[in-house]
């Protein structure tokens, strides 16, 4: 067995134009694994989703909606979702968000104060009991959801949310509409929005920041306030308390926990108009008294003049500027293609009104694009943020790690063997391994139900393998060098030896590797770690058992001369 | 032994074949073994269980109210130099701010790995600094920093009126407030927080009809109510010869029946009451719109219950605690607690335990951990036989035990990364061993092998790929270190892994130099066949 492989090196080594195959083959399996990028049989995402057992609904109403609507639309949520066999428990939150998690984090959950907004938490039977992970739950819902619901408000954005499985972040893709103009901001990111909408892959699609609506404005008569003898402040606490309510004392008690306050304001009857007609508006006012110092009984409407106005919308800044953001979820996919898609749509759509220019150099913030309206000249930014920003920063410090990993091996290895030839070889066979890694990722992706991505933990597994190969070489280095230098051996037939010999415990490590990340392989996390480890393994046992071997023949730093060995025993070749 | 007049003893030239040599015959070598074993045990533990690892984010919130201010003037004299201002703090990453009708908030986020306190002091002391550049009519600033640990609750509780009818809002409010308190006792929980709570209050809404009838206005209404409302301290007297006299003003209100007596009016000679106006009750605060409700499958798991109007009981833990022990201390509670919510007709349903999912997650891995070992065991058995592989997965809980034990000595807590890191470094970590059992087995079959002593033949063998191994090892040590220096968050969610993998390897190397040839030598024997096997070459 051992002396067949020996045989076998050997007479590769022994033949140019084995050789050569063999090194023309590594090269084209090397470009064709990295052609899967382009061509998009494996695709890139920074983590992929992973199975919980709770997800939750963020409810969106406009803003300006009442309580009661938004629980109208969150009522419509929960009846679709209890028909779920899986659902063990739904909790609704009304004018709140829900307890604090991970994915709430960063979406501003914790802020959420307000008629217009609602939180569903769900919580689903133990993930190792059901069959359906929670990711394909929420994509088969989604769309269900969002039909039947979202149209009982016109204006509703219903979200899912899911347990991220690493780091949280706002939402997969955000664009940042920069510009000084608010207005134009806001046509933009409704701009913006649609395109986001028309692209496949993408879903939840919203607007941050709140909708515009109609209010009522009262405007205050200064002389007819200063003629009554009333100020303007007692006119807006009396609209407070007529309206709003207001505690206007509290007291002690022995028997409760808390104070109880005594909160005074009109009851509903009251309170409520007609309609939110003018005239209705205006005849509820006139029968609001407000008292004078004199004793004198003045009609609140007498004192001010109602007007119709847009209720002014929240202005959100960034870093200083102002800017709005726009939202989307992906649907099971990775967020870069359509990313990438969308930002095609954009320099089409807005060609027609402003100069598109793309952000030059390469940076986390390579995909920008820079708006100038072609009449007035103000310029706009559109930045892509969100897990997008994170997957560039990670995979871009993951690379720098990886190319520190690359120069801290070649600068070990220089020192260990003093020739740059040696430390080239030992480094180009362990780069090979990421052939492995590719086709590895592309194997999986075949063999699994959902799309297998190319993840950050895979590219931590290529960076272990980086280590784990250039051993592999180092063992074989060494071997050969000695059978050389203490037995006289010719130059081919020592590093056939020398392969033949390491072969055994080269395989048994790899196996132990292989054994070793095959658990790893099914988690959802760090299964693009796990198959980067068993692919790129068994990648790299081909590479320094066969590709090396040839490497090593060629380079002159490998010669070296018969010397007496200080080691008493041989490096004995027996099975 | 006649042979060794023959041959010069082996010269050692690596700390491998050193390390193997000094530790080979020392009786405190299995001690050692037994040492190490033991100390991974009580890491394993006592650490603290996660399920994610603590990512160090700090930031915080600004909120400055300017009543009757538009959004835009907010912008203008509130969010913009007070964004310019923070903008001078050092390492912070980004500024958000919002301008709204009335109010300004300004959201900051440090950079990922910040330290929080400090953080959190350079951002009051920046708002306090400039407290002088607020414009008139602002509020007093708050500064809310936010603190993962304290604001990601481990456990929430959903507390439910099984019969509306029987208790009401308030008194489930009150019961559960009471455990609340008791909850607040345990060790290492932080904060509790209530949602959906609804709260005790006399609610007076007037009829606006009556009120104009009698002629009078809300004004007058909250100034009678204010009027008596007050509680007034016990006021002391002196008598003439020297004594105390305490007099105390009881409350005016005792009871809802009160608050209707009030006398808000006196209209011709007759008081006019507050009852004779308006509506008063003793009821819940009606003015909170945040309302929480619930509904959950029951025991058979067959149909969903109706919806119940609920209040969650969130509880969160103290950094760097162990959430599965805190979160088996609050459902300790709960069940102490029983008879008394029981009794009170108040159900509750555990709706999140972050415990029992940091247990999960960890148990699986360390089940996962142990199938691995075996799997790699029975490998090893067929490729070296079974006392070879017996040495090497005695390396494994070794080499575990002695990375658990350094990383508790370094603070960090038991999480699905760093339990993915030792599944990361098992296929590593049985290399070493691996190589030195398969050299030592090379070299006892080899025809010198009767020429020496076991222990010559073990500690030469593990000298002999002491070199390769620890460059090798150092290469793969190498390419972990880089990865420590990953930022963002992505970097902080990973560092278990540089931080763990590269112990576990200098680890594996000493173990694979101490205890390998060490366990050969009480369990692998020269074998006896009388080698006729000539070297050629």
């Amino acid at each position: 067995m051992m002396n067949k492989f020996e045989n076998f090196v050997f007479g590769i080594l022994d033949n140019p134009k084995k050789k050569k195959m063999v090194l023309i083959l590594t090269a084209v399996a090397f470009v064709l694994s990295l052609l899967m990028f382009p061509t998009k049989i494996v695709l890139a995402k920074m983590l992929p989703g992973k199975s919980d057992n709770t997800f939750s609904v963020y409810v969106d109403t406009p803003s300006g909606t009442s309580i009661e609507q938004t629980n109208r639309v969150s009522q419509c949520v929960i009846d679709l979702m209890k028909k779920e066999n899986e659902v063990l428990n739904i909790e609704l939150f009304l004018g709140q968000g829900m307890p604090l998690d991970y994915a709430g984090l960063v979406k501003g959950s914790g802020m959420k104060q307000a008629e217009n907004v609602a939180e569903i938490a769900v919580n689903l039977t133990d993930k190792h009991e059901r069959d359906e992970p929670s990711y394909l739950m929420v994509k088969r819902l989604r769309p269900i959801v969002q039909k039947q619901c979202e149209g009982i408000i016109k204006n509703t954005s219903i979200k899912f949310v899911e347990q991220p499985a690493g780091p949280p972040t706002m939402a997969s893709i955000v664009v940042e509409v920069h510009g000084d103009n608010i207005q134009k901001d806001r046509d933009i990111s409704s701009d913006v929005v649609k395109i986001l909408k028309s692209t496949n892959g993408l879903v939840d699609v919203d607007i941050f920041g709140d909708k515009m609506y109609q209010q009522y404005q009262l405007i205050p008569d200064k002389e007819k306030i200063a003629g009554s003898g009333v100020s303007v402040e007692q006119l807006n606490n009396i609209l407070y308390l007529a309206f709003e309510g207001m505690i206007v004392g509290e007291k002690n008690t022995q028997e409760y926990s808390d104070q109880i306050p005594i909160f005074l304001s009109l009851d509903k009857e009251s309170k409520s108009m007609e309609s939110s007609d003018e005239l209705d508006v205006q005849n509820k006012l006139s029968s609001l008294n407000l008292m004078s110092p004199t004793g004198a009984m003045v009609s609140v409407s007498d004192l001010v003049t109602l007007k119709k106005v847009d209720s002014n919308p929240v202005i959100m800044h960034k870093d200083l500027d102002r800017m709005i953001n726009v939202v989307a979820e992906t649907d099971m996919v990775s967020q870069v293609y359509p990313l990438l898609d969308a930002r095609s749509k954009m320099i089409d759509y807005f060609s027609k009104n402003y100069e598109v220019t793309k952000v030059p150099g390469m940076s986390t913030y390579m995909f920008d694009l820079n708006l100038k309206d072609k009449k007035t000249g103000e310029k706009f930014l559109l930045r892509w943020d969100g897990e997008m920003k994170v997957t560039l920063d990670t995979f871009r410090d993951l690379g720098g790690a990886f190319i520190a990993a690359l120069v801290l091996i070649f600068l070990l290895l220089v020192v260990y063997y003093k020739s740059f030839t040696l430390s080239g070889i030992v480094l180009l066979g362990s780069f090979l391994s990421l052939i492995g890694v590719i086709v590895g990722h592309f194997v999986a992706n075949l063999v699994t139900r959902d799309t297998f991505f190319l993840t950050a933990t895979s590219l931590i597994g290529f960076i272990a393998l980086m280590g784990i190969s250039s051993r592999n070489s180092l063992l074989l280095i060494d071997f050969a060098k000695s059978l050389m230098e203490c037995h006289g051996i010719p130059k081919r037939k020592a590093i056939a030896v020398a392969a033949a010999t390491r072969a055994k415990p080269i395989a048994l490590t790899a196996v132990a590797i292989i054994l070793g990340s095959a658990l790893l392989a099914s988690d959802p996390i760090f299964g693009g770690l796990g198959v980067a480890l068993i692919s790129g393994t068994i990648a790299a046992v081909f590479v320094s058992l066969l590709f090396v071997p040839i490497l090593m023949d060629n380079a002159k730093a490998m010669d070296f001369e018969p010397e007496v060995c200080d080691i008493k025993e041989d490096i004995s070749i027996t099975k | 032994m006649i042979m060794q007049t023959q041959h010069e003893v082996y010269k050692t030239k690596d700390i491998a074949g050193r390390l193997a040599s000094g530790f080979l015959k020392n009786p405190l070598t299995a001690l050692l073994g037994a040492f190490l074993l033991l100390m991974g045990y009580l890491a394993l533990s006592i650490m603290p269980r996660e399920e994610d690892p603590q990512i160090a984010i700090s930031g915080g919130t600004i909120m400055v109210a300017m009543p009757g201010a538009t959004a835009n003037e907010v912008e203008k004299v509130i969010v913009n130099p007070l964004e310019r201002r923070l903008r001078e703090i050092k390492g912070i990453e980004h500024i958000q701010g919002m301008a709204m009708d009335n109010v300004g908030i300004v959201n900051v986020m440090y950079y990922i790995g910040q330290n929080r306190e400090d953080s959190n002091l350079k951002l009051y002391d920046k708002v306090m600094q400039n407290m002088d550049e607020l414009p008139k009519g602002a509020m007093q600033p708050i500064v809310k920093p936010f603190d993962i640990d304290i604001d990601i609750p481990i456990v929430t509780v959903a507390f439910y009126a099984k019969d509306p009818k029987k208790i009401n809002q308030v008194q489930l409010y009150n019961k559960i407030r009471s455990i609340q308190q008791e909850l607040n006792g345990i060790d290492s929980v932080s904060k509790t927080t209530l949602k959906g709570d609804h709260r005790a209050q006399y609610n007076v809404q007037v009829d606006l009809n009556k009120l104009s009838g009698y002629n009078l206005s809300l004004g007058q209404i909250m100034q009678g109510i204010q009027a008596v409302a007050n509680g007034v301290p016990s006021v002391k007297s002196r008598t003439s010869n020297g004594g105390m006299v305490v007099l105390g003003v009881k409350n005016a209100i005792e009871s809802v029946e009160d608050v209707g007596n009030i006398a808000v009016a006196d209209y011709g000679g007759s008081l006019i009451y507050l009852r004779d106006v308006a509506t008063v009750t003793e009821g819940t605060d009606i003015q909170n719109f945040k309302n929480a409700t619930i509904m959950f499958r029951d025991e058979s798991g067959s149909k969903m219950s109706n919806e119940y109007a609920q209040t969650t009981l969130s509880i969160s833990k103290l950094a760097g605690t162990n959430a599965v022990n805190v979160a088996n201390d609050v459902l300790d509670v709960l069940k102490n607690n029983d008879r008394m919510l029981q009794d009170a007709g108040i159900g509750y349903v555990v709706t999140r335990n972050y415990g029992t999912r940091a247990d999960n997650a960890v148990n699986e891995l360390m089940q996962h951990l142990i199938i691995t070992i075996i799997i790699i065991s029975i490998m090893l058995i067929f490729a070296l036989g079974w006392r070879e592989s017996l040495i090497v997965t005695f390396t494994v809980p070794a080499i575990l035990a002695i990375t658990l034990f350094v990383a508790y000595l370094g603070g960090q807590t038991i999480n699905r990364i760093t339990l993915f890191a030792f599944l990361l470094s098992l296929g590593l970590l049985v290399d070493a061993a691996i190589i030195v059992i398969e050299n030592i087995h090379r070299h006892l079959h080899s025809h010198t092998a009767e020429n020496q002593s076991m222990e010559e033949l073990l500690v030469e063998a593990t000298d002999e790929i002491g070199p390769p191994t620890n460059i090798a090892t150092l290469a793969i040590i190498l390419t972990m270190v880089p990865m420590a220096f990953v930022g963002g968050m992505m970097g902080s969610f990973m560092k278990p892994i540089p931080l763990n993998v590269p112990v576990a390897l200098v680890a594996s190397l000493f173990v694979a130099y101490i205890f390998t040839p060490y366990l050969s030598l009480k369990l692998l024997k020269k074998p006896t066949h009388n080698s006729t096997h000539k070297e050629t070459k």
